[in-house]
């Protein structure tokens, strides 16, 4: 036990040895086993991380926090040590991570079945995996930064994997670019945070800003810049539409996503979070960015027809609760909200994954009547809602609630926006639900039988575990007690669930409303439907701008900077073949040039002596000239 | 000891250049190879013996020349040259590696490339100003020939105007070293007994602008760069990867050595203008990336955004960041190469550099999948992700410019956003997409074409996990060098700035 949580700290290597060892089974290495093994070797070393991080974590449990110092890098003053926090919430965080990536990688067995790319894939999937795991470990700001940003690379390849299609290169693209945008602005503030604090040790920069006193203005700069990142990665508004462009990539990767990869963003911005409450500023713009991206993205869900988007913005919306209950500086629902949002996401990720499998369209409204014929992705889509909604007695309801409760006496209007973001993913998910597998089976759906074992079963082991993790959060006694929390609070949130169920069950299941639904106002839909129109905004806006002065850089350099250039060249080289035509070879022009040129050097040579005098020559010519 | 780094190349371009005509062309690429092997094992073998706590001078050298005129052979090597020494052999031995093994009139092209490895390797050892700038000017006309002879369409007009530019580049660095010996009365060109601290400020900025403005045109600084792109398409893989990968190392290093060193003084008057001209240049050289359609001529812009941050980092002139000046220019040199290497084999196999007619070269069948891989990582490595040695290098260099000049440094950060940018094209263009299986026949890939990248690859990835090797080697020098300079002051700035930085240091 001791050894184990000694050694916790080479949980992510497990899974970056196990990426390395797929790389062999790339097309054209080894050729005789294929490449599944590649997939075999992963799930192997990640079923180690899992059974390493299980069992070490009743060692970690009402233990005071390790601190682990790995030297790395110091050089003229700038210390680097990988610094390493061995806690409860670490390895309860390193168990979910490598759990959920242990039934991604059985389920990438079935849904990457007839794939090339596994050796691709799934060392992708190991580096991710590892990149995770570093980063819960990891207690310092750099190496999260660091972290982060190799994330976002792995975002990159990964939703590239299928780099034939045209879709997945964009949403690759935009994945990277959007990710870097709020990665630079984190390393602008990881730059300006040490000259003033000093250190990027989360628990020094805790106490450091525990008695900071620094300029507000400073403060507020340094602050937006560091959520930026989290932003990013946790896809809020305005960042938010890699998340939805990402849904081109595997299910496999996305069920990783949709539930730990963007939790990484809300992960460092609860270590972050005694920074950024140094500014009032921060901690509110914190609050309206999760706020607007949480009622935001449950509507635009509620208009997707894509079967995945649907999710994707849910997952948004989700962490934009987190992002309040950060802002109002709530950090264990923040956590507890990450940990039930991260269960139920990948289950439903999952039921949806397996129809998007071996269906024809993910079109939501051309889909219909897949209970009979799918009973297990049903209930499993059944339970992952109940587990992502505030539905007593499953997780999000607990997190829901005890984030709420807080909010209740001090800023009740967000207990209103928690009310009514639940009752809008309530609804969206009837809706998906009742399209996808509601009503009679169309044309599009009438061959869609259930999948097979390895992706069947890790949605079951998860189902199960969405349903027992209140069970689990109750021996741990993580589940907030009923004293402390608000009743009426309680029953506001069962209601909007119920609310939403029953809307969209109504709207959904029965035939009194035309489908598909219109609402009155085409324009209303249309702005939600599009993603407010955002898309559009960034196409007219920051790659417009861009591209016109790269564009005109380059016209510049092409034809000012590099025109002067030839300029210069040209004039000489005409300057030179003009001249050749004066060799003229009559003796009376040469004889004519020495004159002139001796002439005019004696004059400037004996300037000094009678310029004066030439000078005033001239100067009462002139003013004769002009008397006249 | 360093007198072998210059005069083993050279006596092997005499030997190859005398080598009879009936010998094939793959053995006089052996030849070089073994020549250019031997030099960088001795290279090796000095970076082993190097004394790691020392800030001054080693293995030095003297051997009295012409005593009139104040020149003599003066050798030696410190923090901020050793790791341009061992770039140079390293790169030297890459590039003949990577040149094709069918060139024309080999004896030359191989003889000239061993002349540039020894004058360069003289540049960077010299201890007397006039010595430096034998050698400087020797690398001008080798160069010259091998762009415009193996170089591209257009070679003649890159190869005259690298030429010309070179040309000013010299003249200018020779007037002012006579200048600063004249003034300053010494008695001799050697590093050791000059000083500027007699002069007038105003002769001091005087002499300092003609440094800067010569070994500008090397680096390049905007707006003197437009040799740059042409120079770098036009030549061959193989020089394109010595003339960005150490070539324009003598301009920074010469910024360093002969600018901050010899004028200290007038170094903190500049400053702020050469933290604003290295962020301008970094953003513009990335921004004409982005328009770019030709991939190696996108690199090439590449290259001098990533020069902009090493002069940011020159004119902040802490520990930190004179550290990371030496950790970019070995970075930036090795990923530059690899860079070029891969395009240059893209360009081989494909048959085209450009951005619209490359598609989908990951496919593992009939693409180029291992070029393509290698290409996204060294494309990485160069837009600064984590990992890799672009990274630490530019982190360093950000963090230790930042307490100096913060506006100059974000820009710079914003400037490495933009290179993620065109990266992100490069690669989504050329590695993906979907390729057109009745055109790809692509001539497969030798393993000799792999094997620098993959020696590249790995040495991104070393100093990238562990960069103290990187490191190590130039700290106590630049500290060292740091020690001389007075504190800069912000002057020449906005009073935005102003008011950050000292907020910065009121809080500290």
């Amino acid at each position: 036990m001791e050894f184990l949580i000694q050694s916790v700290w080479v949980v992510p290597c497990y899974a970056l040895i196990g990426g390395l060892l797929a790389v062999p089974w790339s097309p054209g290495i080894l050729r005789r086993t294929g490449p599944r093994p590649a997939g075999y070797v992963n799930f192997i070393m990640t079923f180690l991380a899992f059974l390493h991080s299980l069992l070490s974590l009743p060692a970690t449990w009402h233990q005071p926090p390790q601190q682990i110092f790995i030297p790395w890098l110091n050089t003229a003053g700038l210390d680097l040590t990988i610094a390493i926090e061995v806690s409860s919430v670490s390895v309860a965080a390193l168990v979910v991570i490598t759990g959920i990536n242990v039934l991604a990688q059985v389920y990438g067995f079935g849904y990457m079945e007839m794939d090339w790319g596994w050796a691709r894939f799934y060392s992708l999937l190991g580096l991710f995996e590892a990149g995770l795991c570093a980063l819960v470990l990891c207690n310092s700001l750099f190496f999260s930064y660091v972290l982060l940003e190799i994330l976002t690379l792995g975002t990159y390849l990964l939703v590239g994997l299928w780099f034939s299609q045209p879709l997945v290169v964009t949403g690759a693209r935009d994945a990277f670019l959007t990710k870097r945008v709020g990665d630079l602005f984190l390393l602008m503030g990881v730059l300006a945070l040490l000259p003033l604090a000093g250190t990027w040790n989360f628990t020094e920069l805790a106490t450091w800003a525990a008695t900071a006193n620094v300029d507000p203005t400073v403060m507020t700069l340094i602050g937006l810049a560091l959520i930026a990142g989290p932003m990013g990665k946790c896809a809020q508004f305005p960042l938010h539409l890699w998340l939805d462009e990402a849904m081109e990539g595997p299910v496999p990767s996305t069920i990783l996503r949709n539930s730990v990869v963007v939790a990484s963003g809300a992960w460092v911005l609860i270590k972050l979070q005694p920074v950024l409450a140094l500014s009032p500023v921060v901690m509110s713009a914190l609050v309206g960015i999760g706020a607007v991206t949480a009622v935001g993205g449950s509507l635009i869900a509620i208009a997707q027809i894509d079967i995945k988007r649907c999710l994707s913005y849910s997952v948004s919306a989700y962490m934009g609760l987190v992002f309040i209950a950060v802002g109002t500086q709530q950090s264990e629902a923040a956590l507890l909200l990450v940990l039930t949002h991260a269960v139920a996401a990948a289950l439903l990720v999952m039921s949806t994954g397996a129809i998007v499998w071996n269906s024809v369209t993910q079109d939501v409204t051309q889909l219909g009547g897949l209970w009979s014929r799918r009973p297990v992705s049903g209930i499993a889509f059944i339970v992952g809602t109940l587990g992502l909604i505030g539905f007593p007695p499953l997780g999000s309801f607990w997190a829901l609630l005890k984030l709420a409760s807080a909010l209740w006496e001090t800023q009740p209007w967000l207990v209103g926006v928690i009310i009514v973001v639940n009752a809008l993913t309530a609804f969206s998910l009837t809706r998906e639900f009742g399209l996808v597998f509601g009503g009679r089976p169309k044309q599009m759906s009438e061959r869609s039988p259930e999948i097979h074992w390895p992706m069947a079963l890790p949605m079951i082991i998860l189902l199960a575990f969405t349903l027992h993790l209140p069970l689990v959060l109750q021996s741990l006694s993580l589940l907030p007690t009923w004293e402390l929390l608000n009743k009426d609070v309680a029953l506001l949130l069962i209601w909007s669930s119920i609310f939403g169920c029953s809307i969209g069950g109504v709207i959904y299941f029965g035939n009194a409303i035309a489908k598909p639904v219109q609402l009155p106002w085409k324009g209303l839909q249309d702005l939600i439907a599009y993603d407010f129109y955002t898309p559009n905004l960034y196409r007219l806006s920051i790659v417009f701008s861009v591209d016109i002065i790269s564009k005109v850089t380059d016209i510049v350099d092409r034809f000012v900077v590099d025109g002067i250039v030839n300029l210069v060249g040209l004039i000489s080289i005409f300057g030179g073949e003009g001249l050749k035509y004066s060799t003229s070879g009559q003796t009376q022009f040469y004889a004519f040039t020495v004159l002139l040129g001796v002439g005019l050097f004696g004059v400037l040579m004996s300037w000094q002596f009678w310029g004066d005098q030439f000078l005033n020559l001239m100067y009462s010519y002139i003013s004769l000239i002009l008397n006249f | 000891m360093l007198s072998v780094l210059i005069w083993l190349p050279i006596l092997g371009a005499a030997l190859i250049a005398l080598l009879p005509k009936n010998i094939p062309t793959e053995r006089i690429r052996l030849a070089a190879l073994l020549v250019a092997g031997f030099t960088l094992a001795w290279n090796i073998f000095l970076l082993l013996k190097f004394d790691i706590t020392s800030s001054g001078m080693q293995f030095l050298e003297n051997i009295p020349w012409n005593e009139t005129l104040g020149l003599s052979y003066q050798l030696g090597t410190d923090g901020l040259s050793i790791l341009m020494l061992v770039l140079n052999s390293l790169l030297t031995w890459i590039a003949i590696y990577s040149s094709a093994k069918q060139t024309e009139r080999p004896r030359l092209f191989y003889s000239l490339i061993l002349l540039v490895s020894g004058g360069v390797a003289g540049a960077f050892a010299a201890q007397n100003l006039l010595l430096f700038f034998l050698f400087y000017e020797l690398e001008l006309i080798p160069f010259y020939l091998l762009i415009s002879i193996w170089g591209g369409e257009k070679r003649a007009y890159a190869a005259i105007k690298f030429l010309i530019y070179t040309a000013v580049s010299g003249a200018l660095i020779l007037a002012t070293f006579l200048g600063i010996v004249w003034l300053t009365g010494a008695s001799s060109f050697a590093y050791d007994t000059l000083t500027t601290q007699g002069l007038s400020s105003t002769l001091q900025v005087i002499l300092l602008a003609g440094i800067i403005l010569g070994f500008g045109i090397k680096i390049p600084l905007v707006p003197f760069h437009t040799w740059l792109p042409d120079a770098y398409v036009e030549a061959s893989a193989p020089i394109a990867i010595l003339l960005g990968g150490v070539l324009a190392k003598l301009g920074t290093y010469g910024v360093l050595r002969f600018g901050m060193g010899l004028f200290p003084e007038a170094w903190t008057i500049i400053a702020p203008t050469l933290a604003i001209w290295g962020a301008a240049s970094a953003i513009y050289g990335a921004l004409a990336a982005i328009a770019q359609k030709d991939i190696k001529r996108m690199v090439a812009f590449s290259s001098i955004g990533h020069m902009g941050y090493v002069l940011l980092a020159a004119a902040a002139s802490t520990p930190l960041a004179l550290v990371g000046a030496v950790s970019q220019m070995v970075s930036h040199g090795i990923i530059l190469a690899i860079l070029f290497h891969l395009v240059g084999v893209v360009e081989t196999k494909v048959g085209t550099r450009e951005l619209d007619k490359l598609n989908g070269l990951m496919s593992p069948v009939r693409g180029l999948p291992v070029i393509s891989a290698l290409l996204v990582l060294s494309g990485m490595a160069s837009a600064g992700i984590p990992g890799m040695t672009g990274f630490i290098a530019e982190f360093i260099v950000f963090q230790g410019s930042f307490s100096v000049f913060p506006i100059q440094t974000i820009l710079c950060v914003v400037a490495t956003g933009l290179t993620a940018v065109y990266f992100v094209i490069l690669l989504n263009r050329t590695c993906f997409g979907k390729l057109d299986n009745n055109l790809a026949y692509y001539p497969k890939v030798f393993w000799s074409e792999k094997i620098p990248a993959f020696i590249l690859a790995g040495l991104i990835i070393f100093l990238g996990v562990q960069p103290t090797w990187l490191v190590r080697w130039s700290e106590p020098t630049t500290t060292a060098m740091v020690a001389t300079i007075p504190v800069i002051e912000n002057v020449g700035i906005r009073s935005e700035d102003q008011k950050v930085s000292e907020w910065l240091v009121a809080s500290d």
